[in-house]
């Protein structure tokens, strides 16, 4: 007697939820996988601090600049005022490509937890927006829209102007999101690598011959932005007010709506760069002569043969090289460059460096190598990325700055070296003290989860900031030495933390944690 | 036995923060023997053999390799061991060849090429030899532990979860690498929930519990009817 399912039996059939059903479960699912994750925050305590820092800043940003000297003046407040619309246009713009390079935007939950799990893409898409402004350039954006908006709208119109652009800012965030959606939807099809890359050179292209030819403050006064931005700050309880808030509402729902469709249309089909990564075939090279070189060749091709750090370090090292070139940024302000592009890579894996190994941290802790060279080969590697990095930003807003002077190169080279042991230290610092365990094989996956990863954003760019603060300064001064002279003790400061993380990671019990948590 | 064990673990304990992983294990396992470590989930199998790897070091007792001190001669103990970890064990961006010359390298090795090759041919790995490991199916993972622990022809083989999803032509493999470290002297230490596999590959079972060991028996009794009896009486 046959005792499996008969398929024709109605009672056993699984009945598929209605679209709106479906999506009333993506919604729950996103809050439950919310609160999963919010159960793994290690220091809870720290995790409240920093929320309501979070709150602080925002609301701080909101009001504040009302009350400064100057404020609402025809000075620099109308300039901030004019220039709004293309902050927000701005805005616009870093949520595609924040969003485009990480594949569709962060992971709610990673991809080998999700797979036994009935999670649709739906769900997937919802939660990348709820982890969008973890992200300390997400934080920054805002705070600076809400500022120059404070500090320049006059105070009867402020609170509807803040709403505004509150509104902007979350639909910016979704529009961003169905980009993302959208572009990885296709890279995943037939051809989509190569239509996706010529996409990206042709939009370089037109905004470079934009600059080029001078047409950048007209096209910036047409921007979308100006009707948005007019309509917040129209007289109070008028049509036209109303009419902005309305178009902004729906249009964020509208946007979270429609970014379902390409996520699904992603989900379906196969991230060919990661299975192109996968399948590659290495052809064997000849064995390095030393020790720290083998250590240092396998490193290095787990970083350049990872999707994420191949396509974060592209956006990283040519992003900003482009705005400096078509910006036309002096060498004096370049400083400001690899600080950022140091920070941005240490991001993409430095944070927890040990994650490289993955699972194979366990038999690699096997091999008979000192641990001091095993640190000193990851330590080179990752200098040697964000050197690179920051080196082809510098190279790329170069074309247009000229010849540089004495001082303005030695502020430069200065910044280049202080930074990158700044950012490296801290980086294995930290990696030391706060393993993860993390596969980097997705574009989206990040080396540490959201909150540990807006900490680290948040330190690194305000040190780095500062550190270029001080060596633009230097440029100014007509001597080249002193670049060198306040150089100095950073580089000792940064090498002596550097040295005392390498001397912990000596420690057996201490390596042991590490390498234990990572292979998990 | 006359000569001295090769591998000599005194009253082992290993805690990670308020958990004791390993209790007090004492372990003696000689050469040309293999011996099985059986046990429950969390019974302290895979943190012992991580002790003897080198990996994670003893919080109390004492742990010898070849008469070496594993506290104080960690990298030559790594250099006598060769160890197949339970979880992944391989760099997820390096190819099977490109792990191949970084345990050589390190142990300094010299013509290894030749036998590196036969063993991925006998794991049937040489196909996918230039393909990047984070490809590879779990039993592919697997049979490629196998080969790297083994490759260096190491005094004390220690395998964790060989045989793990692995297909019947991976777990001859296996067997014959066994027979082979057998042959030669080295020893070996199995672990393994397998424990027909267990059996058929290994002279001695240790069964643990709880971080501590319950009994160390001849293989033979711990093998059909009666011999799983046993060792289900043993585990609780």
């Amino acid at each position: 007697m046959p005792t499996a399912l008969s398929s024709t039996d109605p009672d056993q059939a699984y009945d598929a939820p209605g679209r709106l059903a479906a999506a009333r479960r993506s919604v729950v699912d996103v809050a439950i996988l919310f609160r999963f994750r919010k159960q793994a925050v290690r220091r809870r305590h720290l995790a409240r601090v920093l929320s309501l820092a979070f709150l602080a800043v925002t609301l701080g940003a909101a009001v504040v600049p009302a009350f400064l000297p100057g404020a609402h003046g025809a000075g620099r407040a109308f300039d901030i005022l004019l220039l709004i619309p293309t902050l927000m246009a701005g805005i616009l713009v870093l949520n595609i490509g924040s969003a485009i390079g990480s594949g569709g935007g962060r992971e709610l939950i990673s991809r080998d937890q999700a797979g036994p799990h009935p999670i649709s893409p739906t769900t997937d898409h919802l939660g990348a927006l709820v982890l969008a402004p973890l992200n300390i350039g997400w934080m920054i954006q805002a705070w600076v829209l809400l500022g120059s908006v404070s500090y320049s709208v006059m105070p009867g119109r402020l609170v509807q102007a803040q709403v505004t652009m509150i509104l902007w800012i979350l639909m910016g965030t979704a529009l961003g999101q169905v980009v993302a959606w959208a572009v990885e939807a296709l890279r995943r099809g037939p051809a989509g690598i190569v239509i996706s890359r010529g996409m990206l050179v042709a939009a370089v292209l037109v905004a470079g011959a934009v600059q080029l030819t001078g047409h950048t403050a007209r096209v910036l006064d047409r921007v979308p932005t100006v009707w948005f931005f007019a309509g917040g700050t129209s007289p109070p309880l008028t049509w036209r007010l109303w009419e902005t808030v309305l178009v902004l509402l729906l249009g964020t729902v509208a946007a979270v709506v429609v970014g379902a469709v390409p996520a699904h249309v992603a989900a379906r089909r196969m991230p060919r760069d990661e299975a192109r990564m996968e399948t590659d075939q290495h052809s064997p090279r000849p064995m390095p002569r030393s020790v720290l070189g083998i250590l240092v060749r396998t490193d290095r091709a787990s970083v350049w043969r990872s999707v994420p750090m191949r396509r974060g370090v592209l956006v990283l090292a040519v992003g900003p090289g482009l705005v400096a070139l078509f910006g036309d940024l002096k060498w004096a302000q370049m400083t400001i460059l690899p600080g950022l592009v140091a920070s941005g890579g240490a991001l993409l894996f430095g944070v927890n460096a040990w994650c490289l190994d993955g699972r194979g941290a366990l038999w690699r802790e096997n091999l008979p190598a000192r641990a001091t060279t095993l640190f000193d080969a990851r330590t080179l590697v990752l200098a040697e990325f964000l050197g690179v990095a920051s080196l082809i930003t510098i190279l790329v807003g170069a074309l247009r700055a000229g010849v540089p002077d004495a001082q303005e190169l030695a502020a430069l080279v200065a910044t280049l070296v202080v930074v990158t042991l700044q950012v490296v230290g801290a980086a294995l610092r930290w990696s030391l003290a706060h393993p993860y365990p993390v596969d980097l094989r997705s574009a989206r996956a990040t080396p540490a989860p959201p909150a540990a990863m807006v900490g680290y954003s948040a330190r690194l760019a305000t040190s780095t900031t500062f550190t270029g603060l001080v060596f633009s300064g230097c440029a100014h001064v007509p001597d080249w030495r002193l670049s060198l002279i306040v150089g100095m003790p950073c580089v000792m400061w940064s090498a002596t933390r550097l040295a005392r993380t390498r001397r912990r990671w000596e420690d057996p019990v201490t390596r042991a944690r590490v390498v234990s948590t990572v292979a998990a | 036995m006359t000569q001295p064990p090769v591998v000599d673990v005194r009253s082992l304990h290993v805690r990670f923060g308020e958990v004791e992983a390993v209790a007090g294990i004492d372990l003696e396992a000689y050469a040309g023997q293999a011996t099985a470590l059986l046990g429950r989930n969390g019974a302290g199998k895979s943190t012992t053999m991580r002790v003897l790897a080198g990996v994670v070091p003893p919080t109390a007792g004492t742990v010898t390799v070849a008469g070496l001190d594993i506290r104080t001669d960690t990298v030559a103990v790594k250099q006598l061991t060769g160890y197949c970890p339970d979880v992944g064990g391989l760099v997820p961006r390096a190819t099977p060849w490109e792990h191949l010359q970084l345990s050589a390298r390190l142990r300094r090795l010299t013509g290894w090429e030749e036998r590196a090759r036969d063993l991925l041919e006998r794991f049937e790995l040489g196909d996918v030899m230039n393909r990047v490991t984070g490809g590879f199916s779990h039993g592919m993972g697997r049979r490629l532990s196998v080969v790297l622990a083994a490759m260096h022809e190491p005094r004390v083989l220690l395998l964790d979860e060989p045989f793990d999803g692995v297909d019947p032509i991976g777990v001859e493999a296996t067997f014959e690498v066994i027979a082979d470290a057998r042959a030669r002297g080295a020893t070996i230490l199995l672990s393994t929930h397998l424990r027909d596999l267990a059996v058929q590959a290994c002279g001695t079972a240790l069964v643990l519990r709880g971080g501590a060991r319950v009994a160390a028996v001849d293989a033979e009794e711990m093998a059909g009817e009666e011999g799983a009896r046993a060792y289900r009486a043993l585990l609780d």
